[in-house]
């Protein structure tokens, strides 16, 4: 009786059914995108914050203390210490492999150019070289991966190019440099002088525009510092810092064994600077907190006012769903009169409106979540250009959620109607 | 029949009765519609005043990166010093609302106990605002014109095996400069800081015997609403010395990562308007669509269509413009929440909003009414009005 009675409201009053269904979907398509986009957003502005630059840098460990001011340096003969360019690829092999960028090398030696009032940092990097491992063919080395924002008048030089440099625009100015430009290095004591070609002028904004840059192999070359590198700049994904990672700062020691695993396996950029620092032999790393820091702030900004934002449409939609329930429940005051007539009780009735409440939440819910999740996608790729991760803890919490207002919003006018006095409703006087 | 044959007078005043009455009789109906036409319209408007609010107040977050300008003595001079003044007066030209902080550098190789180190005078107060990124284990130097303090860079301080608290003693030979300074605080950034050591730019002056020079200048400057590139041009052409210019590295990001949020708010503004927007039509319609019985007993007693149809749409102009009124308020309360919340600071209100919330929700509202109503005038009331 009691299921022949749901079925039956839903056929005949089928136009308000969909109308309530409708604007449920609506509700919680609107609850689920923003609830997917807000967990996903923390990741996807970590990958656009990427062009920041790089946020790890590997330097030797060493007794040295550099003497550099504004790309000169103060104390250049004192002896160095240098990492081994075939140990980076072990960079890749860390816990949190996945979550490196990219990373280029740099090496950088002091040169004598033909025609230059004084010494000239030559800078040696790699540009754009593919690394070839078992798991991830794609991963290439270099700055271009790295530093989005170095612009190149001309063109990059190849990684393997014997003669081809970049002249950072400064210098390009001081030396009356420009592409096609050719310019004779030496270094005093050591090999023969190579005549380079400038193949391209670096725009970077910052102290690289004083420099050369050149193909690591180059630079190496001349030198006489075959496979060494001087410091390795690193790009990782990272989560923002929070009260554990801020407690390793002093040294892991800190931590207790449990902790320690928790901090190990997190993404913190002081656990990944950790890691690389276990697997490149001699070597200390340290977050560039200019960029890691300051990543982490903006993005937790980013991610209240995601949060902030669903919270407050999630409860608009809320008091949405309610005052459809109640407008469809109220006009139903007739049809309640009848049946209490015929001998129903208050709690019959009311249980039978929250049922329904309870049908229409449920199938709302469910189209919405699917709806939503599509809504989240188009925009992940409109905004991000690739898709925005669905987290299967919003198909329940929008259901349950839309349950619950569906019900929340029956509850009311199904009391209210439920205590009507027959008579009068079927009269029609209310 | 009846509509066009009454005066005018008679008829304008039977009208404002039963839309009166419509009013008053069914209070509860109109006040689920004013109250789903407030939460929309508040919605509509806390999302668009949040929209376009989100630039300003994100530039000034992103300014947790530190200085986006550059100010140093003229590429084309040799000189690698300036004249404070010359900075000062630099720095004075840069819009007062949008600068952060700024910092002049001084530079120069000093001995310490264990060995050489770069040091480099800074403001100290301007430094705070400019790099809020540094890590400081200890205390910051507060005051301009401390000569006994001094920060040091992590690495360096491992080296020379000195911690918060401690006395180094700072020496520079050809100024005769001797003195034991305490460390304030030790400062990480994983950059060249690491390994410098930090005095104010007087005492640097005093030290490195160059009082009133600095080697370049530091600012950070929000560049939502200015042209970064036009200021720093306009500071290099009206102060001879200097050359200033924006760290590419972050104006470049800055920009990007600007346009990213303010897309990703733009579609869910967006977004948000329209399922609000239809969320508010649905909850109209059924109200309307209740009225079925009162349009067929309307007919009956001789209202024609074009009567009926100016009536329920006056009805429902009435409910949105109180709706949309209130709903203006309490979205602006509500955008304040927001902005507090998030950016713990108000958000303005734009005249923009305005238009978008009232335009929408008043053609939610005329939409929501007219299709149902158009169903609505069509019935036989004969028909509707046995109830079938």
């Amino acid at each position: 009786m009691f299921l022949s009675m749901v079925k039956q409201s839903f056929m005949r009053g089928r136009r308000r059914k969909v109308l309530a269904v409708a604007t449920i979907i609506l509700a919680s398509s609107l609850i689920t995108a923003l609830m997917n986009l807000s967990i996903g957003v923390g990741d996807k502005m970590a990958k656009e914050m990427k062009s920041y630059g790089a946020n790890i840098t590997v330097v030797p460990n060493s007794e040295n203390i550099s003497l550099d001011i504004d790309g000169v340096d103060f104390n250049p003969l004192k002896g160095r210490v240098f990492l081994d360019e075939k140990d980076l690829p072990r960079i890749k092999d860390i816990f949190w492999h996945n979550n490196i960028v990219g990373f280029a090398p740099f090496l950088k030696v002091a040169v004598e150019a033909a025609g230059a009032d004084g010494p000239v940092s030559l800078l040696g990097t790699r540009f754009d070289r593919p690394l070839s491992l078992s798991e991830d063919e794609e991963f290439r080395i270099g700055v271009k991966a790295i530093n989005p924002f170095w612009q190149v008048r001309g063109r990059w030089p190849d990684d393997g190019d014997p003669e081809g440099v970049l002249a950072g625009a400064a210098l390009a100015r001081r030396l009356h440099l420009d592409v096609g430009s050719r310019l004779t290095l030496s270094m005093p004591g050591r090999a023969r002088p190579l005549t380079v070609a400038v193949r391209g002028i670096l725009h970077t904004g910052g102290m690289e525009e004083s420099y050369l840059v050149a193909p690591l192999p180059l630079v190496q070359g001349l030198a006489a510092l075959p496979g060494k590198v001087q410091s390795v700049s690193v790009s990782a994904l990272t989560v923002p810092e929070d009260r554990l990672s801020r407690r390793t700062r002093g040294g892991s020691d800190a931590l207790d064994a449990l902790e320690y695993d928790l901090w190990y396996c997190t993404a913190y950029v002081s656990a990944i600077a950790h890691q690389i620092e276990e697997v490149i032999p001699n070597s200390a790393v340290r977050p560039i907190w200019q960029v890691a820091a300051s990543e982490g702030t903006v993005i937790n900004k980013l991610q209240l006012l995601m949060l902030v934002v669903t919270v407050a449409v999630f409860i608009a939609s809320g008091l949405g769903i309610s005052s459809l329930m109640i407008t469809t429940i109220m006009e139903r005051s007739r049809e309640i009169g009848l049946m209490k007539a015929l001998g129903a009780s208050e709690a019959e009735v009311q249980f039978l409106f929250l049922a329904e409440s309870v049908i229409v939440g449920g199938i709302g819910g469910l189209l919405g979540c699917a709806a939503g999740g599509v809504l989240s996608q188009v925009i992940g790729l409109s905004i991000f250009g690739s898709t925005v991760g669905f987290h299967f803890i919003a198909v329940p919490v929008s259901v349950v959620v839309s349950v619950l207002i569906a019900l929340a919003g029956s509850l009311m006018p199904a009391r209210l109607i439920s205590r009507l006095h027959p008579a009068e409703v079927l009269h029609g006087r209310k | 029949m009846g509509g066009s044959e009454t005066s005018p007078m008679t008829n304008g005043r039977m009208f404002a009765r039963i839309l009166g009455a419509s009013l008053k009789e069914r209070r509860s109906r109109v006040s689920i519609a004013f109250f789903s036409i407030m939460i929309g319209a508040a919605v509509i408007t806390a999302l668009s005043c949040v929209y376009f609010d989100i630039s300003t107040k994100m530039s000034r977050e992103l300014r947790a990166y530190g200085a986006n300008l550059f100010i140093g003595p003229k590429a084309e001079s040799a000189a690698r010093v300036l004249d404070a003044r010359d900075v000062a007066e630099a720095l004075s030209l840069l819009p007062p609302k949008n600068l952060i902080g700024a910092s002049p550098y001084l530079y120069g190789v000093v001995r310490l106990d264990l060995g050489s180190a770069v040091l480099a005078g800074v403001d100290f107060a301007g430094l705070r605002r400019l790099s809020p990124y540094w890590q400081v284990d200890g205390r910051w130097i507060v005051v301009d014109f401390d000569g006994r303090s001094c920060m040091i860079g992590k690495a360096l301080a491992k080296k020379m095996e000195l911690k918060a608290g401690d006395a180094v003693t700072v020496t520079k030979s050809e100024t005769g400069f001797h003195r034991k300074l305490v460390i304030k605080g030790v400062v990480e950034t994983g950059q060249a800081e690491d390994e410098r050591i930090f005095v104010n730019l007087a005492l640097a002056g005093e030290i490195l015997g160059q009082p009133g020079k600095v080697n370049h200048a530091m600012a950070s400057v929000v560049s939502e609403g200015i042209d970064i590139d036009a200021v720093a041009a306009g500071v290099g052409a009206r102060v001879a010395a200097v050359d200033a210019r924006p760290i590419r590295r972050i104006s470049y990001s800055e920009g990007r990562i600007l346009e990213k949020i303010k897309g990703l708010m733009a579609l869910i503004a967006l977004i948000v308007l329209m399922v609000t927007t239809l969320c508010v039509m649905t909850t109209l319609i059924a109200i309307v669509a209740e009225r079925t019985r009162e349009i067929g007993l309307m007919k009956a007693i001789g209202a024609d269509d074009r009567g009926i149809a100016v009536q329920f749409l006056s009805e429902a102009l009435v409910i949105s413009l109180a709706g949309i009124a209130a709903g203006l308020v309490a979205g602006f309360g509500l955008a304040q929440v927001l902005g507090q919340a998030v950016f713990g600071s108000a958000i303005s209100f734009r005249a923009a909003a305005l238009p978008a919330t009232v335009v929408l929700s008043l053609l939610a509202s005329v939409i929501a009414v007219a299709l149902p109503l158009k169903l609505a005038v069509r019935v036989v009331p004969a028909q509707v009005l046995k109830e079938d």
